[in-house]
């Protein structure tokens, strides 16, 4: 199977974030960046899959220089070669941009057998670029997923909905699949993989060069620390009283009762 | 649990990616390339050089005021002012002595406090950027790999294991255990930092102690960025007196950085009587002092750090050379107490140690005889001619301030001598006292949440994270002390040295128990220093946990 990861490097979640001039991006210098959470599930699944079925796995990420550290991580873990999408203002794209773009970029690799992504990124979230990149490379897709299991060129999928139920689908391949943060534990990268890495290839290419500067649908006006509107209040007296003031609120002030 | 290890083997093996373990990697690469090019024999490459690192990326566990003294790096990277992060040069010094309300300038910047020609620097960017020139050159760095321990052979070492992954909490191995690796050296240099996990084993068992044994200090820091125009980058202000209480050994700093940043903090002698003394709540309140207030106030807390300090110096110095390994650095002692300067010292250090494995590496052997050149070379270079002025001045505290301010500056008419010489120390945690009736605070210090914090905000804003579910690395020995002798003897210090708010006494059912808050732990291994009975054993947790000192 040839199988393509796309992973976003994203601020480290203990970042301390500020605010960039003009307050639609955060300052990105002084801060750390990691491989998104999400996305390293979906690397552990598509490694995972090529030691059970062979092929290839392929890395692909979008942003400045520094994302190819993303790239490299997965490389140490076992990924064969990256595919690097330059782009020095990718945090402008909306996830139509972004996903056109790796679209482009994928299209370049004949015989993609399973395209897999996080379910969403840790920083902005918008938890659309995988679906958008399926629609816009006409493949069938599926979404939060549990299980993956491949047989005849064709897959069963296990589904997470809401409230523990599950739901069991079947794809065709080629295909496009999210999954679902938590469904496997990832790997380590090793001393001897990481040694390795160094020796593969990771392809650039300039996002610019990609033919996809349609103008973004969406833009970010202002991000903003969120202010605190949340207000405790401690109800006091015996448990009796305390109950029917908590009773009383509720059908007043809350109105949920 | 014995668990099958994969074995891998280096000609060089460097423990710790910090200025020193990074400068010898670098100048080592450096060396192989020329002495490749004339053709000697035999041929070596720096592929065969591995660093280990534990934090989670080079820098991430740097941490230090930091004025940097160029010498070091001038000599490791000639043109480094062109593209070193170097933050800004020194362009004012000044000491100060405070009491509580008021600030008192010295009318002359006392030598040791003079700092023009260096830099203030972020130590953890300047890491970094060196980090970025060892990859260059070949060397293989890995980052999130700890030395857990050490193989010892024949009468020296061949190398180390490197941590287990993957483990929980109760030691058990989780789906994605990795076993660490036994990884081969003909050498090993141990560049751990101040206090380092495998120095501390090494020197215990190969006796490698000097005539006193290693003291420390604890240095807590914050950055902050404050208002435009409060304080001027570059300059460099170092304070003595209030908070720190007369019998005991510190002082703050507070260092103008680009963009509107100060780096501040406070310096304290891990050797001090209270055993209730809060080092984290001193600083917290140096903050509140009006010189330090009017500084900060209307900024934002960035980042918040605290480590150990090697304050011991020459006579504290443990024997560098053993079979198959060398140690540099802070691991090593090489800091200057007096000015608490280290940087360039560490990545000296490291350079000669490269050139002392280049000469062993072509000699073919790695023994005591042959590494016992470094300690040679550190004779004839600066290390030894700073260190040697001030051999004696951190001792000379060891009965308060102003003892040692005495002891100093008699020390500096006789280049260091003094009235005694070498002045015999015992280690820190011997100063302690027993509580003798005191009562520990009934409640902790919480702070106002703008100016001033408790240790758990603090600890939010070191970035520290560990995975919960893996073993503890912090060991007690033996856990009844805390509850029984420890609690009556010393009211447990370890819940107020500790600046992370790692270690916290609990009853639960009527029973006193320790609870131990590992994932807070910013690896500073004042614990392992600082306890009274030397039960707390400090171990490298999984690899890549610790804090994030990013900008510090």
């Amino acid at each position: 199977m040839k199988i393509v990861v796309c992973i976003k490097q994203v601020p480290a979640k203990d970042a301390p974030l500020a605010m960039a001039e003009g307050g639609a991006w955060i300052k990105e210098t002084d801060i750390g960046f990691e491989m998104n959470e999400p996305d390293a599930y979906a690397l552990e699944e598509a490694l995972r899959l090529k030691e059970k079925h062979g092929g290839e796995v392929i890395a692909v990420s979008m942003g400045p220089e520094r994302s190819k550290q993303a790239i490299k991580e997965a490389l140490a873990k076992g990924a064969d070669r990256g595919i690097h999408v330059a782009d020095e203002r990718f945090y402008t794209l909306d996830p139509l941009g972004a996903a056109r773009s790796i679209a482009a970029a994928i299209r370049r690799e004949p015989g993609v057998d399973l395209i897999l992504t996080g379910l969403q990124s840790d920083d902005q979230g918008f938890g659309q670029t995988g679906v958008l990149l399926a629609e816009l490379l006409g493949l069938p897709h599926a979404t939060i997923i549990m299980q993956i299991d491949v047989a005849d060129g064709r897959m069963k999928l296990k589904r997470e909905l809401e409230a523990g139920w599950f739901q069991w689908v079947e794809l065709p391949l080629p295909a496009l699949l999210s999954i679902q943060s938590g469904i496997n534990k990832p790997r380590y990268a090793t001393l001897k993989g990481i040694m390795a890495a160094k020796k593969k290839e990771i392809v650039s290419v300039v996002r610019a060069e990609l033919g996809v500067d349609e103008p973004a649908t969406q833009h970010i006006e202002r991000i903003y620390v969120p202010h605190k509107s949340k207000k405790t209040e401690m109800l006091t007296g015996s448990p009796k009283e305390v109950a029917a003031k908590l009773v009383e609120k509720l059908r007043r002030e809350a109105r949920v009762l | 649990m014995t668990v099958a290890r994969e074995q891998l083997e280096a000609d060089v093996l460097i423990v710790g990616a910090g200025p020193a373990g990074l400068a010898c990697a670098l100048h080592l690469a450096n060396l192989i390339k020329t002495h490749n090019a004339s053709g000697a024999k035999p041929e070596l490459s720096a592929e065969n050089i591995y660093v280990l690192e534990k934090g989670r990326e080079v820098g991430a566990h740097q941490l230090s005021g930091a004025i940097m003294d160029p010498r070091g790096l001038a000599d490791l990277v000639p043109d480094f002012e062109k593209t070193a992060p170097l933050d800004t040069p020194v362009t004012d010094d000044a000491a100060f002595f405070f009491t509580e309300k008021s600030a008192w300038r010295f009318p002359i910047t006392p030598p040791p406090f003079k700092n023009r020609g260096n830099y203030v620097v972020s130590l953890s960017k300047l890491t970094k950027w060196l980090g970025g020139l060892v990859e260059a050159s070949g060397v293989n760095l890995f980052t999130q790999f700890a030395g857990a321990s050490l193989i010892f052979e024949g009468p020296g070492i061949a190398g180390v294991i490197t941590d287990d992954k993957g483990m929980d909490k109760n030691g058990q191995p989780k789906d994605n255990f990795t076993a660490g690796y036994e990884l081969r050296a003909k050498i090993t240099v141990l560049a751990e930092g101040a206090r380092g996990s495998l120095t501390k084993q090494l020197v215990s068992r190969l006796k490698l102690d000097n005539l006193n044994p290693q003291v420390y200090s604890i240095g807590v820091k914050e950055l902050w960025e404050v208002q435009p125009g409060r304080v001027q980058p570059g300059f460099v202000a170092h304070t003595l007196g209030w908070p720190v209480p007369f019998e005991m050994y510190g002082g703050g700093w507070i260092y103008g950085m680009q963009n509107n940043r100060v780096s501040l903090g406070l310096v304290v002698g891990l050797e001090y009587h209270d055993s209730l003394f809060d080092p984290h709540e001193a600083f917290q309140k140096f903050k509140t002092h009006p010189f330090v207030r009017k500084m900060l106030e209307g900024g934002k807390l960035v980042r918040y750090g605290a480590k150990a300090i090697p304050a011991g110096g020459w006579y504290a110095m443990p024997r560098t050379f053993f079979d198959g390994g060398l140690i540099i650095g802070d691991s090593a002692s090489f800091l200057d107490s007096q000015k608490l300067k280290g940087i360039h010292m560490a990545i000296k250090s490291g350079m000669l140690a490269a050139e002392t494995i280049l000469e062993a590496l072509v000699k073919g052997d790695a023994a005591a005889g042959t590494l016992a050149a470094f300690p040679r070379k550190v004779e004839q270079s600066f290390i030894k001619k700073q260190l040697w002025s001030v051999r004696n001045f951190h001792q000379g505290f060891q009965h308060g301030m102003l003892a040692g301010l005495f002891n100093a500056g008699l020390q500096q008419v006789s280049g260091g001598r003094g009235l005694v010489d070498p002045i015999r120390v015992h280690a820190g945690h011997l100063a302690l006292r027993q509580l003798n009736g005191r009562k520990p605070p009934a409640e902790r210090f919480k702070g106002d949440g703008k100016l001033t914090f408790d240790r758990l905000t603090d600890v939010y804003h070191s970035g520290t994270r560990h995975d919960d579910d893996q073993p503890c690395h912090l060991h007690v020995l033996d856990m009844n002390i805390c509850v029984d002798r420890c609690v009556r003897e010393f009211g447990n210090p370890c819940q107020y040295y500790c600046p992370a708010a790692v270690y916290e006494m609990t009853e639960e059912r009527g029973e006193r128990k320790l609870k131990i808050n590992f994932a807070n732990c910013v690896h500073c291994k004042t614990c392992d220093i600082m306890d009274p009975y030397q039960i707390v054993d400090w171990v490298p947790p999984e690899g890549g946990g610790g804090p994030n000192y990013e900008g510090m």
